[in-house]
């Protein structure tokens, strides 16, 4: 069978399986690691639907999650809600760039760019896309180290809900947009979990198998 | 046979002759015991290229020969370095959920802030679901990791294995994203600063404790080497 590097084979194609958990090199037919006990598969299981049902879930999480706001703030008896938009706004007018910017990498870029990433992750290990599995693996390396920062919303939430409690005079309560949020950055984290970068290369094998791109024109 | 059709592993320190008997008679000190059998192979985690995993010295990374992705290192003094931070983020724990944490001066009144009291103040506001996320992901998820990694290798040090280690191991391999003090420490940071023009802070000796203990968990779970562990373990396992 081709491969994309000279002198080199896929486990694959000696039916040999690394385990997720341990990395020790097992044929897939023992179903079970012998050295952790961890279920062993060649790809993980179901891995794009696993992930698109996932990010699409988490899709539709973000509309509530931007639309309802996170925390209301009663102030003298004045009820502001804040959604996690105009929290970046009032932080930004008060003059601190640097949390502005923090809340809107955190909140806002990564929770977007992990859920198109993913997609097109998907797409392209599905041949949808022409795409550079090189890139495609630091796009997917960076998706799963990123993803739990996004938390930092939630926990600036729990944070001034503890500490702003000073009866009349100030409140901080938090919303229903903070489930929806929470619930956005776990689902992706999930998502990014069952997403198998193998299938990226895989995808790229069969394309050359077909000859639709030059088995020479690796990247670096 | 000319190839077994495996990929060499590259070595970031190879070179010329020389320097591979150097290495050759320095590895049987640097590295870890192998397991029985054998050859050992490694698997790309991104391209699935197999690799035939001839042990590397010490502070070096073996990289895959396609993609160029690290297949697996050998980190210096691994399991002490796991040993030492863990044990020490377990005591800084104990400091942290003792002394006082941050105190807010404001109208007359002064509110106190905790790790569980922020995890609690949400359950009692109506959201208890993220109120426990909030609970698992800054209180249990690092006592649960770094008590394991006590557990596992702490014992493994002098070549022993804990009963039930091999699990231990493989459940905090699943809680270690989770972990996420990091995270916490900056929302703290970005609240003080939203808070800061509105009344006095105090930060206690609780904060501070838990601002190195950030640095203790992240530099446990960076020395852990997942390989030189598992082969440990099963080293251990067979003794």
């Amino acid at each position: 069978m081709s491969h994309l590097c000279e002198n080199s084979s896929r486990a694959v194609t000696h039916g040999l399986a690394g385990c997720h958990v341990c990395e020790k090199v097992t044929p897939v037919a023992a179903a079970y690691c012998p050295r952790c006990g961890s279920h062993l598969h060649l790809r993980k299981p179901d891995s794009i639907s696993r992930t698109m049902a996932l990010v699409i879930a988490s899709a539709v999480m973000y509309v509530p999650a931007n639309m309802l706001p996170i925390m209301s703030i009663r102030e003298l008896g004045v009820l502001t809600e804040t959604t996690i938009v105009e929290g970046l706004i009032s932080f930004w007018e008060s003059g601190s760039y640097p949390i502005a910017i923090v809340i809107f990498t955190a909140s806002i870029m990564i929770p977007l760019l992990k859920i198109f990433s993913l997609l097109w992750l998907c797409a392209a290990a599905k041949g949808l896309v022409p795409h550079s599995a090189n890139i495609l693996g630091k796009v997917y390396w960076m998706t799963e180290l990123l993803g739990r920062w996004s938390m930092v919303d939630i926990f600036v939430v729990a944070i001034l809900v503890t500490m702003v409690q000073l009866g009349n005079y100030m409140r901080v309560t938090p919303g229903p947009g903070a489930l929806a949020f929470a619930g956005v950055v776990i689902l992706t984290m999930f998502a990014a979990m069952s997403f198998d970068p193998k299938l990226l290369w895989d995808q790229l094998e069969r394309e050359a198998a077909r000859g639709e791109i030059n088995i020479n024109s690796k990247s670096e | 046979m000319r190839d077994r059709g495996l990929g060499r592993v590259d070595t970031e320190s190879g070179g010329d002759e020389v320097r591979k008997n150097y290495l050759r008679t320095r590895l049987s000190i640097l590295t870890w015991p192998k397991p029985k059998g054998g050859p050992h192979h490694a698997v790309c985690h991104f391209c699935d290229t197999l690799h035939e995993a001839e042990p590397i010295p010490e502070g070096s990374r073996a990289r895959c020969v396609c993609c160029g992705a690290t297949l697996f290192q050998n980190r210096k003094a691994s399991l002490v370095r796991v040993t030492s931070f863990s044990m020490t983020a377990l005591l800084l724990m104990v400091v942290v959920h003792t002394a006082p944490f941050i105190h807010m001066d404001a109208g007359g009144m002064r509110t106190f802030l905790t790790l569980p009291g922020a995890a609690l103040a949400l359950i009692n506001e109506g959201t208890p679901i993220v109120g426990w996320g909030v609970a698992m992901f800054t209180i249990i998820m690092p006592l649960v990791l770094s008590c394991g990694l006590v557990y596992v290798c702490g014992p493994l040090m002098f070549g022993r294995i804990a009963p039930g280690a091999m699990l231990v191991t493989r459940w905090m391999s699943h809680t270690e994203p989770w972990n996420m003090i990091e995270v916490f420490l900056l929302g703290v940071l970005v609240s003080l600063l939203k808070l800061g023009k509105l009344a006095e802070l105090y930060f206690g000796v609780g904060f501070w404790a838990f601002a190195i203990l950030m640095f203790c968990m992240a530099a446990a779970v960076a020395a852990i080497d997942k390989r030189e562990l598992w082969d440990r373990l099963e080293v251990a396992k067979d003794v």
